[in-house]
């Protein structure tokens, strides 16, 4: 009787157990199914997209034989050999960094100050740059350091002050100075002070030496333009945001990691696999790609009715002067009213309760539809300023206000995950509020920080509701040259060119701008992802 | 702002961009030539359009170093020729720069025209009497200019073999809010009793205003319940999918993609012989749903601006053009007479004598 009931209760433990591990296991199997739909569809779209924009079927098996040679092979067996190293494959992610970083900042510029005209943008950096590094300089000249924080931020207003009044007579001045002073102002002399200070930090007393190689570099460059004919700007550019800076690593490289120096080649492999088979292509004739998607699709025009010259020029760089204005506006209001919500404002009484407020508030308005944004926008800008809708500065600043409580929560976010521990530890020592905030809690939230930027900005450069709403342009044959100026991005050209009678666009062109557009945020991203792995590294 | 010189470095500047971001074939490494006319260069292919005169456009002397932004609004059935009008424009005054916007007819006169932000609106109905309204009411006097003509075209699913032709009546019935008719055989008893599923351009639209007026009496009286979009690839692939559909487009859209859709001959009354939609068939008045388009010129701009009197200028003269307007795009170009009654509504506008009437 015993042993019946043992047995009995026996099979039930085990059928729980059974049923329990049933239960498990499907909820597993359940996920996984749940995993691979959604990628695989993601995948699937994205090969769509891809045929559509590359059209692939058009090429001819050697082709594909001559790439696998030039490209696939040689790449492959590089990243065998760099997983094997990780002294290499530390070297090989830094080349590549800097290498496409470069290349996209020499770009963007020499396109953006081109557009605009480089002599406003260069009057105004310089404006804008000059005081606050006269003032951080006497202050380490004299020792002073009490007034030398707040008056940076003051001298950077007066700078940008004094440069709006003093832009008309200043142009008549350098309307007669070649373009390429204006780009060696705001391209050179930068980085020759970035790089030098970098080589300062590298070898301690090698920053002079570094920055007056990018000037000579520069100078060079123009003079060597300048005796073949050729404009020297977009050389000039080229060689100091991109060439100076590879150099840097290079040499850094070979002196400090030299164990590591065949990571250099990783993107001379991907790069160079690409131009020789473009080239090799070219010489043998070979029926390559029926691509919408080439060089031309990016630097030219705008075409409305000939599908195979339009290009997406005005609307990238439309995106691009729009979104770089959002960030410049919304980022200190938005970082500004996190520290204040997070660090500053009080958990009680009358302040405490305007501050929680505020707190519910931002959080729902994070989630407000983009269309609404356009309305206020629209509002603001016709009702409130009297002004066309329509130019850069309305859809910076819809974007800018679409964007703000997304920054806030994501600010607010990191400078929680700062531990309070930090905070008193900092008190302790007898340091103020602003100054704990300033060295200890901002230096660690910034991962925090710039990742949310970042995933930000994402979305607000593929934004098109709000667009639509503040009329902007769908359709512009310049890019933007001025903020009061008519503007256009991507993601709204792109919904045009979708109604478009003729079928290629629909297909091909919208395909390979969409490309584009993805090609613009995954870099984005990667720049996110770099800055957060390089401050939790620190 | 645009400086003559700025514009040839942004030409440059691209055909440098190739170079360096290509590095191979530095063959292009060509110099500033400093001539201003930098914008040329970069296409080198846009050959087609041009028929000549294109240079000499009208009394405004000097016209080389003509300047400005010139911000176009309304109607996606006008907007590409507006597209290609500009750009072809911009060939010759490469500092002109343009905003074209894709607003609907009435949302560009609403949101746009009549506050005064456009110097054009594109439409593609007529302007209505309300609108010229509240322009005077603003201060502002609408120059109308006729751009072409669009065969408005009713289209039905490949697989549908019932439909054969249709008469105004017929299509009355099928769109009209008070029979709501459910299924075709409510319509026509030989037709299957099959729900109705219609599709068309939504209420901004020029294009539902001048087919609600022709077919329904009345602009904007329609039933419901048909899908509306502004977007006509969209109505097009509404049709596509489900073999009792029906939906109307402009006709430029349907020449340029007939596989997608099947046109339907129109006929106005019961035994007339009903006639296919095509360019030829609406330039002679003989396809019944043909409809003008328009654009609207800011009379204030007209005269303020240099370069908007030379771009519509330009413009009235491309409105010919039937190389561009029927076989690239898909309307039927204006006629000469036309193109007269055009320019001299320019002309009167220039002068500020301008009034509008019907």
């Amino acid at each position: 009787m015993a042993a019946e009931t043992d047995s009995v209760s026996e099979f039930a433990k085990d059928r729980a157990v059974w049923l329990r591990q049933l239960k498990g296991s499907l909820f597993e199997v359940l996920l996984i199914v749940a995993t691979l739909v959604g990628v695989l569809a993601l995948l699937v779209l994205f090969v769509l997209i891809g045929i559509d924009a590359l059209g692939p079927s058009a090429a001819d098996p050697a082709w594909y034989l001559l790439y696998f040679a030039t490209l696939v092979t040689p790449v492959s067996a590089y990243t065998l050999y760099v997983r094997h190293d990780p002294a290499v494959a530390h070297v090989n992610a830094r080349a590549f960094a800097v290498f496409c970083g470069g290349l996209a900042l020499a770009l963007i510029a020499y396109a953006v100050p081109a557009a605009l005209n480089p002599y406003d943008v260069a009057i105004h950096a310089v404006f804008a740059a000059a005081p606050p590094l006269v003032v951080v300089a006497y202050g380490r000249l004299y020792g002073e350091t009490h007034l030398t924080g707040p008056a940076v931020p003051v001298s950077v207003a007066v700078g940008l002050v004094c440069s709006f009044v003093l832009l008309g007579p200043l142009n008549a001045f350098t309307e007669s100075l070649p373009d390429w002073v204006a780009y060696f102002a705001i391209t050179t002399l930068p980085v020759a002070g970035i790089l030098g200070v970098l080589g300062n930090r590298i070898w301690t007393d090698r920053g002079l030496t570094t920055a007056a190689f990018v000037v000579a570099a520069g100078l060079v460059t123009v003079g060597v333009s300048q005796s073949r004919g050729v404009d020297p700007s977009l050389w000039l550019v080229l060689v100091s945001v991109f060439l100076a800076p590879v150099a840097l690593l290079v040499v850094e490289t070979f002196e400090r990691h030299p164990q590591g120096r065949a990571g250099l080649l990783g993107p001379v492999v991907l790069f160079g696999g690409i131009l020789l088979g473009a080239w090799i292509e070219g010489q043998f004739g070979i029926t390559g790609l029926d691509a919408w998607l080439r060089p031309t699709l990016v630097l030219e025009s705008w075409s409305g009715y000939r599908p195979e010259q339009a290009g997406i020029y005005p609307q990238l760089l439309g995106s691009i002067m729009i979104v770089s204005l959002m960030t410049l506006m919304a980022f200190p209001v938005g970082v500004g009213a996190a520290v204040y919500l997070e660090e500053y404002a009080p958990a009680t009484g009358w302040l405490g309760r305007l501050a929680s407020v505020l707190d519910v508030n931002i959080s729902n308005l994070a989630g407000v539809p983009s269309v609404v944004y356009g309305l206020l926008g629209l509002a603001l800008f016709r009702q409130g300023l009297g002004l066309t809708p329509g130019i850069l500065i309305a859809a910076a600043t819809t974007l800018a206000l679409l964007i703000l409580p997304i920054m806030i929560v994501s600010a607010q976010e990191a400078l929680r995950s700062v531990p309070d521990e930090y905070r008193q530890g900092s008190y302790g020592m007898g340091a103020s509020r602003w100054q704990t905030i300033r060295n200890i809690v901002l230096p660690e939230a910034v991962p925090g920080i710039l990742t949310g930027t970042i995933l930000a900005i994402g979305r607000a450069i593929g934004e098109t509701a709000p667009l639509v709403m503040i009329a902007l342009a769908t359709t512009r044959f310049d890019p933007p040259s001025g903020l009061f100026s008519g503007a256009t991005a991507l993601p709204l050209q792109i919904f045009a060119a979708k109604g478009n009678n003729i079928p290629e666009y629909r297909t091909g062109v919208v395909a390979a701008a969409s490309i584009v557009l993805l090609a613009l945020l995954l870099l984005m991203n990667a720049t996110a992802i770099l800055i957060r792995n390089r401050y939790q590294n620190d | 702002m645009a400086r003559d010189q700025e514009c040839s470095i942004d030409g440059v500047s691209r055909r440098k961009f190739i170079v360096t971001t290509g590095a191979v074939g530095a063959a292009g490494v060509a110099g500033c030539g400093g001539d201003g006319e930098g914008g040329d260069g970069e296409g080198g292919e846009g050959g087609d359009g041009s028929d000549g005169g294109d240079g000499s456009s009208g009394g405004d002397g000097g016209d080389m170093d003509l300047s400005g932004n010139i911000r176009v609004s309304g109607s996606s059935t006008v907007f590409p020729v507006a597209t290609a009008v500009g750009e072809l424009f911009k060939e010759d005054h490469p500092d002109v720069t343009f905003d074209i916007s894709k607003d609907g007819s009435s949302g560009g006169f609403e949101n746009v025209f009549i506050p005064g932000d456009s110097d054009i609106n594109n439409s593609s109905r007529a302007i209505k009497d309300e609108e010229v309204q509240t322009l005077r009411d603003n201060g502002i006097e609408p120059v109308e200019f006729e751009v072409a003509k669009d065969a408005l075209t009713v289209v039905v699913n490949n697989e549908n073999d019932f439909i054969d032709s249709l008469t105004y009546d017929e299509l009355e019935q099928i769109w009209s809010p008070d029979d709501k008719a459910e299924t075709w055989s409510d319509v026509n008893s030989d037709w299957p009793d099959e729900p109705i599923d219609l599709y068309g351009p939504a209420s901004t639209s020029g294009t539902f205003d001048y087919f609600t007026e022709t077919i329904l009496g009345e602009a904007g009286r329609i039933r419901d319940d048909f899908e509306g979009t502004e977007e006509d690839d969209q109505i097009a692939s509404g049709v596509e999918g489900n073999e009792y559909a029906m939906g109307y487009l402009p006709f430029a859209y349907y020449v340029n993609n007939p596989e997608e859709t099947t046109a339907v001959p129109l006929a106005t009354e019961a035994g007339e012989e009903p006639t296919d939609p095509s360019l030829d068939a609406a330039s002679t008045g003989e396809y019944p749903l043909a409809r003008p388009l328009f654009f609207y010129g800011n009379m204030n701009k007209i005269q303020e601006k240099g370069h908007v009197q030379a771009f519509i200028q330009f413009y009235i003269q491309k409105t010919t053009d039937k190389q561009l307007i029927a076989d690239r795009i898909g309307y039927v170009q204006s006629s000469d007479q036309r193109a007269q009654q055009n320019q001299a509504n320019l002309e009167a506008a220039i002068t500020g004598d301008y009034e509008f009437s019907r």
